[in-house]
C-alpha cells in the first residue's frame, strides 16, 4: 500500500470533521474521494498534506509516518498537491512556477546560488529543460514566459497540476481539479489523469462531479459527516444503498 | 529562454561615466558632488538589502536603521577597543548584524503586515535606546564616537575621492550578489513566498528558513552600509540611527520600486538627492518622506523605476503590434 490512513480523527471544537477514518490506497491507481458538501473531504485532504495536524490516528506514506509533518516536509516525502482555489504564484512566469515546484529536488544550497558555480548552473539548466518538458506534457509550452496570472482559468488549473508534478511525487493530491471546467475541458482532464498515471504517479482526487469520478476512478471512498461511509469500485459505489441515501436524502426508517 | 545578460553596452557606458565623474566634479569645482555620490553608494547598498527582504520575500521591516547601527557601531567599537584594522572591523560588524538579523527574523517570520512592522519598529527602538544608554557608556551615548577612515590593506581612504572608488566597487559587488541570488533557486523561493506563502509551503519550500535567510541577507547589506557610513563620516552618534532612518530606507525602496535591482538604485539616488536638495527644510524631513510615499502609493504603485519600465514595455509591445505571444 502506498498510502495508509488509520483511525484518523480531527475535531474543530465540538465538530468531528474527521471521525475515525481508515483508508488504504494502492500505488498506480486513481483513488477518488467523494461526499456531499461539508462531508469533510477538504479537511481530510489537508491532514494528508500537512495543513492540519490530526488529533489522533496515523498516516503512513510509502512505509513512513507523515502525520503531523509540515506541508514542505510532506512534499519532500513525495506527496504533491493542487488547491481547490487556484494558488499559483501569479506574478512569476509560467515556467518559474513549475521550477518552484521542483524546489525540494534541487540540491544547490545558498552559497551555490550566490556564486552560480558549475553545479548550480548545470542544475538550473536541467531544471529549466525539465520544466519545459513538463509544460509540453500539458500543452502550455507556448506560454512559458507569460505571467501565470495572465493564463485562462483552465490553463491555470493545468499549471497547478504540472507545478505539483514538478517535484516528481509518488502521489499527487488533486483538490477539485474539475471545478469551473466546461465539459470539453473535463474530457481533456480525464485524458491527462491517465497520462499522469502512466508516468508512475498515483492520484488521489477529491471532486464534486459524480459522473467524472465514476468515469475516472479505479477506487472510490465516500465520506459523509466526517466518517467513511463506503469504499469500492465505481460500480459497487453506485449500487451502495448508504451512498444513495446520503446523496439523495433517503429516509431513515 | 530567460534573458540573463549581465553586461550590456548601456551598463558599460554608465560605469565609464561613474569612473570619470570625480574628475568632472573637480574640474567644475564641485567637490561636494563626490561626497553626495559616496552617500548615495552606501544608501544603494542598504536599500538593495531591504529590497531583498521586502521586494522579493515580502517581509516589511521598519527597523532597518538597527542593522545600519550595528554595522556602524560594531565597526567603530571593534576598531577603538580591539584595535582591529578598519576594513576587517567592517566585515566582522556586518557578520554580527547578519547574526542579529537571523535571530530577530526567526520569531518575526511568524508575523505579517502591520504586526511585522510593529515588531521591527520596536527592534529599531531597542537598538537606538541601547546606543543612547549603553552599559558603561561604551557607545559614547549621546556624544557618539569619532573614528578613522577605511584602511584598504595599508591605503587610507581619507579623501572622498578614494572613498568614492571604494564605494563604487562595493556597490557593484553587492548588486552582483543580489542579482545572482534573486536569479536562482533561492530567489525563486523568496518570490514564491511573497506571492503565496501557503502554496510555497505546499511546494516543498521551508518558508521559515527562507524568510530568515532573506532577513539575514538584508541585514548583511544594511549592516555593511552602516559600516561604510561610519568610516565615511568618521563620526557616529545615536541621532543617525533613529526611526527616521528606517523610514528613509523604506521610502527610498518604495519610491524607486520594489523587487528589482535598478529600483533600489533609482530610489536611493532620487530620495537622497531630494533630501540633500531640501537640506534647509531639515525639520520637515519626515513630512517630505510622507509626501513621497503618498505620491508612490497613489500615483506610482510600481515606484519610479517600476512604472517607467511598465510604460516602456507597453510601448515596445505596441510597436511589435501586440504580437507578444509569437515573440
Amino acid at each position: 500500500m502506498l498510502l495508509e490512513i488509520d483511525h484518523l480523527c480531527l475535531s474543530f471544537g465540538g465538530l468531528k470533521a474527521t471521525n475515525d477514518v481508515t483508508m488504504h490506497m494502492e500505488a498506480g491507481k486513481i483513488n477518488g474521494i467523494i461526499g456531499p458538501n461539508g462531508a469533510g473531504k477538504t479537511t481530510f485532504f489537508n491532514q494528508i498534506s500537512g495543513v492540519y495536524k490530526p488529533d489522533s490516528g496515523t498516516i503512513t506514506f510509502d512505509g513512513k509516518r507523515i502525520d503531523g509533518l509540515k506541508p514542505y516536509q510532506i512534499n519532500e516525502a513525495g506527496i504533491a498537491r493542487t488547491y481547490q482555489v487556484i494558488n499559483l504564484f501569479r506574478k512569476m512566469s509560467v515556467i518559474e512556477n513549475v521550477m518552484v515546484g521542483m524546489h525540494p529536488r534541487l540540491r544547490s544550497n545558498f552559497f551555490d546560488s550566490l556564486l552560480h558555480n558549475k553545479k548550480q548552473r548545470e542544475e538550473e539548466k536541467n531544471a529549466r529543460e525539465k520544466a519545459m518538458e513538463l509544460l509540453e506534457f500539458v500543452g502550455l509550452e507556448q506560454y512559458a514566459n507569460e505571467q501565470a496570472g495572465a493564463l485562462s482559468y483552465g490553463q491555470q488549473r493545468l499549471l497547478e497540476i504540472v507545478r505539483g508534478l514538478a517535484s516528481d511525487p509518488k502521489l499527487i493530491l488533486l483538490d477539485e481539479p474539475a471545478a469551473g471546467m466546461n465539459s470539453a475541458e473535463k474530457v481533456e482532464l480525464n485524458t491527462l489523469l491517465r497520462k499522469i498515471l502512466a508516468r508512475g504517479v498515483t492520484i488521489l482526487i477529491v471532486e464534486h462531479d459524480m459522473k467524472l469520478m465514476m468515469d475516472i476512478s479505479d477506487r472510490i471512498f465516500v465520506l459523509n459527516y466526517g466518517q467513511k461511509l463506503a469504499e469500492g469500485t465505481p460500480a459497487e459505489i453506485q449500487k451502495n444503498p448508504d451512498v444513495i441515501a446520503a446523496y439523495l436524502g433517503g429516509d431513515d426508517e | 529562454m530567460k534573458n540573463l545578460r549581465l553586461i550590456t553596452p548601456g551598463k558599460i557606458i554608465l560605469l565609464a561615466v561613474l569612473l570619470v565623474l570625480p574628475l568632472f566634479f573637480s574640474m567644475i569645482g564641485f567637490s561636494y558632488g563626490v561626497l553626495v555620490c559616496c552617500f548615495a553608494f552606501l544608501y544603494i547598498v542598504a536599500v538593495s538589502g531591504l529590497d531583498v527582504d521586502f521586494g522579493y520575500c515580502g517581509q516589511i521591516s521598519m527597523g532597518h536603521a538597527a542593522f545600519f547601527a550595528i554595522g556602524a557601531y560594531g565597526s567603530v567599537m571593534l576598531h577603538q577597543y580591539a584595535h582591529i584594522p578598519v576594513l576587517a572591523t567592517m566585515v566582522i560588524a556586518t557578520v554580527l548584524a547578519t547574526i542579529v538579523g537571523a535571530v530577530i527574523a526567526y520569531p518575526a517570520s511568524k508575523l505579517v503586515f502591520h504586526f511585522l512592522s510593529l515588531a521591527t519598529i520596536a527592534f529599531g527602538e531597542i537598538v537606538y535606546a541601547l546606543l543612547l544608554n549603553s552599559p558603561g557608556g561604551v557607545t559614547g551615548n549621546a556624544v557618539g564616537m569619532f573614528t578613522d577612515p577605511i584602511n584598504l590593506f595599508g591605503l587610507e581612504l581619507e579623501s572622498n575621492e578614494r572613498f568614492y572608488y571604494f564605494g563604487l566597487a562595493v556597490v557593484l559587488l553587492f548588486l552582483l550578489a543580489k542579482y545572482l541570488m534573486v536569479n536562482s533557486k533561492v530567489g525563486r523561493a523568496w518570490i514564491a513566498i511573497r506571492e503565496n506563502p501557503h502554496a510555497a509551503n505546499g511546494m516543498g519550500i521551508n518558508v521559515t528558513k527562507y524568510k530568515v535567510m532573506a532577513f539575514a541577507v538584508s541585514a548583511f547589506f544594511t549592516g555593511f552600509a552602516g559600516a561604510m557610513y561610519a568610516h565615511l563620516v568618521r563620526y557616529i552618534g545615536p541621532d543617525t540611527f533613529t526611526q527616521k532612518q528606517s523610514v528613509m530606507f523604506v521610502t527610498m525602496m518604495l519610491f524607486g520600486g520594489t523587487g528589482s535591482i535598478p529600483g533600489s538604485i533609482v530610489g536611493a539616488v532620487l530620495v537622497f538627492s531630494i533630501t540633500e536638495g531640501l537640506r534647509m527644510f531639515e525639520q520637515y524631513q519626515m513630512l517630505i518622506y510622507g509626501a513621497l510615499l503618498l505620491v508612490v502609493i497613489v500615483a506610482l504603485p510600481g515606484g519610479v523605476y517600476g512604472e517607467t519600465k511598465k510604460l516602456f514595455d507597453n510601448l515596445m509591445d505596441r510597436r511589435k503590434g501586440g504580437n507578444r505571444h509569437a515573440a
